[in-house]
This record gives C-alpha cells, sequence and structure tokens, in this order.
C-alpha cells in the first residue's frame, strides 16, 4: 500500500450548516431574472388588473348606483385573483421554466450540490424564486386592493361580516402562488431546456383545463374541475370568496386533497431529478 | 496512512448499466490520478466522493462521514466539475464570490477569498470580465478557483485541464501539484495520460467502472508479469548486444531502431534482463537505456487490452 505524504496544515472551514443555506440561490436567481428588461415590463403588466379593479372601486364609491351592476363585495376579490393565477402562470413559465431546466443543462447543479447545501435547500431556494414573484402577482395586490376598498368604502368593507376577505386573499393567493410554483419547477426539472419545459409547463395547465371546460360540457358536474389544475385553483377560489359558478362549485375538502396530492407528486418529481447529472450512454 | 476517501465495495448503477462496480480504495493526502478512458465510470467516481450520487452498494467514506447525504462536508471539500457552460452572464468575481455566499462568508471575507483564490489561478486581471467572454483555459480556471476560494482539505478535479493551451496546462499542473504538496487531498480525473503523469505518479486505473490497477506506475508495471516489457538500449555496437541479448530465455523479441544505435528488447523478466545486461553493457557500449512502459500511456494499454 503507498504511504502518503502528510504536511500540517490548519483548515479554516466552518463545521454546521447555516441555519437558512437557500437565500444565496433565491436571491442570485431573482437578480438575474429581473435584469431581463422584458420580464419587468411583463412584471408591471401583471398589475394592469390591479388598477382596473381600483378605479372600479372609485368609480362604485363615487357612483353609487353602478353597484348593482359591478357590486363590489367579496366576489371582486375573488374574480380578480383568478384573473391573477393566470397571470401568475404566463410570468411563471418566463421565470420558471429554466430555473432547474437550464442547471441540468449546463451542470451547474454539481456546483451548487458541491457546497454545503442538501437538495432540499436546493428545491426550496428555487422555489423560493417563484413563490416571492407569485407572491408579488397575487397576495401584493390583493392586499393592497383590499385595503384601498378599505379606505375608499369602508360602509361596505368595514363591517365585520365581511371581515374575512382579508384572509381570504392571502388563503387564495398563497394556494395560487405554491401550487403554480411547484407544478413549475417540477416541470423545469424534467427537462434541460427552458424552452421545452415552458411549453410543457404551458401545454399541460392549458390542455387540463381545455379538458376540464369539455368534460364539463358533457357531464355538466363540478367534479370535472378536479381534473385541472387551473380548475381546481378557480374552484378554491369560488369556495373562499363565495363566487356563483357551477362548473367550480365544489366540497373544498375535494380541492385541497387533489392540490395536496399534485403538489406531493411534484415534490417527489423534484427530489428524483435534483441530483447530480449522469449521462449513460 | 490515513485515508481522507474511501471507497468500500461501492457499486453504482442506473437501471441495467453498470458505472461503477464494486470498487474497493482508498485515497490519502497528496495527488491521485483518476485515469480512464471515456465512459470508464471516473465521474461517477467523482460524484460519488463528493456525495452528489448516493452508491447502489457499498459504502463510500469522505473524511470519515458517508459521502452522500453530509452536506457539511463541503466546508472542507472543493470540486471542480467538468462542465462549464454555467452563468456566463456572470464575471468571474461574481461566480466565485456568489458560490462563497452559499457557503457562509460574510461579504468581505466572500471578496477576499475570491480575490486570493482567483489570483492563485492567475485569473486576477480578468476577474471583471464576464464568464461568457472567456476562453476555454480561463473557464478552467475560474473553476478551479471556486473551488479553492474556501480553502478545501480535498479537491475533487474533473478533468481540470481539458481543453487549455500549453502554457496554462503548466500553470495548472504545477498547481495541482503544489496543493498536493501542501497536504491537501487532490483527485484528478483524466483521460489523458500523461496530463496525470505530470501532476502525480500515484494513479487508480478505471475501465468499465472497475478498478483495473492503484498505486504508483512503476508498482502497477510489476504487477503486470504476464504482460512483456519494454526495455530501449542505446549502444556503440547493437548487433553485439543483440547476439547477447537475444540468448537470454526470457527474451520475446528484439528489434533495431531506425537510426542504428537503438535496440528495444521485450522480455518477461525485466530484472533478469538488467541483471545479466553488465557484461553486455561493457562489452557493446550501452551508453542509455530506459524503458518505455513506464510512461502511464504504456501501462493504460496494457492493462486495458489485458
Amino acid at each position: 500500500m503507498p504511504i502518503y505524504e502528510q504536511t500540517y496544515r490548519r483548515h479554516e472551514a466552518r463545521g454546521p450548516l447555516r441555519r437558512v443555506r437557500f437565500w444565496p440561490i433565491t436571491r442570485e436567481a431573482l437578480r438575474l431574472i429581473l435584469a431581463r428588461r422584458a420580464f419587468l415590463i411583463l412584471l408591471m403588466m401583471s398589475w394592469l388588473p390591479f388598477v382596473i379593479r381600483v378605479i372600479q372601486i372609485y368609480v362604485i364609491t363615487r357612483f353609487p348606483e353602478v353597484n348593482r351592476i359591478l357590486p363590489v363585495d367579496g366576489r371582486l376579490f375573488g374574480d380578480f385573483l383568478g384573473w391573477q393565477a393566470l397571470i401568475a402562470m404566463f410570468i411563471t413559465i418566463f421565470a420558471g421554466a429554466g430555473l432547474v431546466a437550464g442547471d441540468l443543462r449546463t451542470g451547474a447543479i454539481l456546483v451548487y450540490l458541491s457546497r454545503p447545501l442538501t437538495r432540499c435547500d436546493y428545491v426550496l431556494g428555487k422555489l423560493a424564486v417563484l413563490l416571492l414573484l407569485n407572491l408579488f402577482i397575487t397576495l401584493v395586490p390583493g392586499l393592497v386592493l383590499y385595503l384601498l376598498a378599505l379606505g375608499l368604502a369602508p360602509d361596505q368593507f368595514g363591517k365585520w361580516s365581511v371581515a374575512w376577505i382579508g384572509p381570504a386573499v392571502v388563503v387564495d393567493s398563497l394556494v395560487i402562488s405554491a401550487v403554480i410554483s411547484v407544478i413549475a419547477l417540477a416541470i423545469s426539472s424534467l427537462s434541460r431546456s427552458a424552452r421545452v419545459a415552458g411549453i410543457g409547463f404551458f401545454g399541460l395547465l392549458m390542455g387540463l383545463e381545455i379538458t376540464r371546460k369539455t368534460l364539463y360540457a358533457i357531464y355538466g358536474r363540478p367534479e370535472t374541475a378536479l381534473v385541472s389544475p387551473l380548475g381546481a385553483l378557480y374552484s378554491v377560489g369560488v369556495a373562499l370568496f363565495d363566487l356563483a359558478d357551477r362548473a367550480l362549485t365544489l366540497p373544498w375538502l375535494y380541492t385541497a386533497a387533489v392540490l395536496a396530492l399534485l403538489s406531493a407528486a411534484c415534490l417527489l418529481i423534484l427530489r428524483s431529478r435534483v441530483r447530480a447529472v449522469e449521462i449513460v450512454q | 496512512m490515513s485515508a481522507t476517501l474511501e471507497f468500500v465495495r461501492a457499486s453504482r448503477w442506473y437501471g441495467q448499466v453498470i458505472a461503477l462496480n464494486d470498487v474497493t480504495t482508498t485515497i490519502g493526502p497528496g495527488v491521485t490520478g483518476l485515469l480512464g478512458p471515456n465512459g470508464a465510470g471516473k465521474s461517477t467516481f467523482l460524484k460519488l466522493a463528493s456525495g452528489q450520487l448516493a452508491p447502489s452498494q457499498g459504502e463510500v467514506k469522505m473524511l470519515g462521514r458517508a459521502a452522500w447525504g453530509s452536506p457539511e462536508l463541503f466546508h472542507r471539500v472543493g470540486v471542480c466539475p467538468e462542465a462549464d457552460a454555467f452563468w456566463e452572464q456572470l464575471t468571474g468575481l461574481e461566480f466565485v464570490t456568489g458560490l462563497l455566499r452559499l457557503t457562509g462568508y460574510d461579504e468581505a471575507e466572500r471578496r477576499q477569498r475570491a480575490e486570493n483564490a482567483l489570483h492563485e489561478v492567475a485569473l486576477l486581471d480578468a476577474k471583471d470580465r464576464k464568464i461568457g467572454g472567456y476562453s476555454k483555459g480561463m473557464r478552467q480556471r475560474v473553476k478551479m478557483a471556486q473551488a479553492l476560494a474556501h480553502d478545501p482539505e480535498v479537491l475533487l478535479l474533473d478533468e481540470p485541464v481539458s481543453g487549455m493551451d500549453p502554457v496554462n496546462r503548466r500553470r495548472m499542473v504545477d498547481l495541482v501539484r503544489r496543493l498536493g504538496r501542501a497536504g491537501r487531498t487532490v483527485v484528478v480525473s483524466s483521460h489523458i495520460l500523461h496530463e496525470v503523469e505530470a501532476m502525480t505518479r500515484r494513479v487508480l486505473l478505471i475501465h468499465n467502472g472497475r478498478i483495473l490497477a492503484e498505486g504508483d506506475v512503476r508498482e502497477i508495471r510489476d504487477l503486470m508479469d504476464e504482460h512483456p516489457h519494454t526495455v530501449a538500449l542505446r549502444a556503440r555496437d547493437p548487433r553485439a548486444l543483440a547476439r547477447v541479448v537475444v540468448a537470454m530465455p526470457h527474451v520475446i523479441s528484439l528489434t533495431f531502431g531506425a537510426e542504428g544505435e537503438w535496440v528495444t528488447v521485450q522480455t518477461a523478466r525485466p530484472d533478469e534482463l538488467y541483471g545479466n545486461l553488465a557484461e553486455a553493457a561493457e562489452s557493446a557500449g550501452v551508453s542509455e537505456m530506459y524503458s518505455p512502459d513506464e510512461n502511464l500511456e504504456s501501462v493504460f494499454r496494457y492493462l486495458v487490452a489485458g
């Protein structure tokens, strides 16, 4: 056996893992995404529905007779978040398609995984990017809108009977953002091409949404909402904001179970895909 | 001897494909070359060593701990992967400091360490240029810098001189040797034998997922008794030398070199040849003698062909 040459030297490397390890990954990815001007424009455009709703609230508080046509109540927030969910999907395609796919293609994942990080930290870091962006277009405008509504129409929104709107906005925004983010990240990990991942994500969500609508047209049953992630997300909004949409009115437990299963499946995909790349010939 | 890296009957397979098969070996401080053709299992070996893949069977230990599932080890391990197409929009300095952020250093220390590492690989002048504009050699060096920046005890380098020009190759070889002499454990993979030979004499030969041989190049040669050994002799009177040599029972073949001064002998027992040559060397005027078998290229060719 060989005899190894050994020279004493003091190593300065640290021992235990730090508590919050995913943040540098998030920060760096956000920095790179927000450096793209096209993306910034898209992000700003995602607030257009917010501006329209603010105008709507303003007009209705000034001209109460319009309230009969466009009522300002919990449904306004449900509709608003429904649109924001659709916009979140597009934002996620641009921001999320390449998040893992790019690292798998270039081998950067090896560099990440050769740092004092767990695979879970890596996934959390990437997931946080999408979560933050999606919350920026759902939760932030949703809450600002609610506060504006409180300020502009305190007689309507200052009552205890509608105090549930604020928490409902928070819950719906969190569900929309979390589900869309985790699906996008899982699909991104299934490909090495951001373009393929983006098309896959869009195709899956829109394809299943078309399937849902077709099935509803045939069977007329609200359970058909469960075949589509977007349908299930809309159904959460319908339940939370008491919207009148027969096609999406389901017991919330069904929807919660489907969304939980879907998210768990996505996490399993990430668990199996986020690892050192190996090319087997 | 204290082993830094230990493989105990470690195997890794992907479905039906075995990438690494029942490997048992230990690696300690100093430079160890990991040699094998493309697809031999070198990268899988390094990924198992760096805990990026779990062994399908057996154990892989780094610094006394299971390599898989011990991310805290990476405070003490630096990895230089083969791929280099990442983060092209970052500058060299941003790349190294960004990765140091993941290790947990504060801003000032990150910058200091990054600059030191870039200086170590002679890339300090280009630190503010985007990696996208770097040459292949510069990319290799910036990857090396990120592996070195946190001052690791163990360095796992996957094809570190691949694509480098001769000057940078020399520089990288010197750096690797220096790191080995400083007491770090450096594992360098390559399929180019002379590159590894320039860095170390201790090698580990991998082929089809198996370790074919390990140890000093000369130790490996000694293991290959069934293979003929080649000895080249330069003589004033090559014909006289040939007459003596050809009579030796262990000599398998003999050829004359193109310039007429060299005689190349193949023998099954090199020690006997050297012993028997003393007399003939004087009468035939042997002035030079060397064994091309000590070149890694020959050793590898023998082992893989065998």
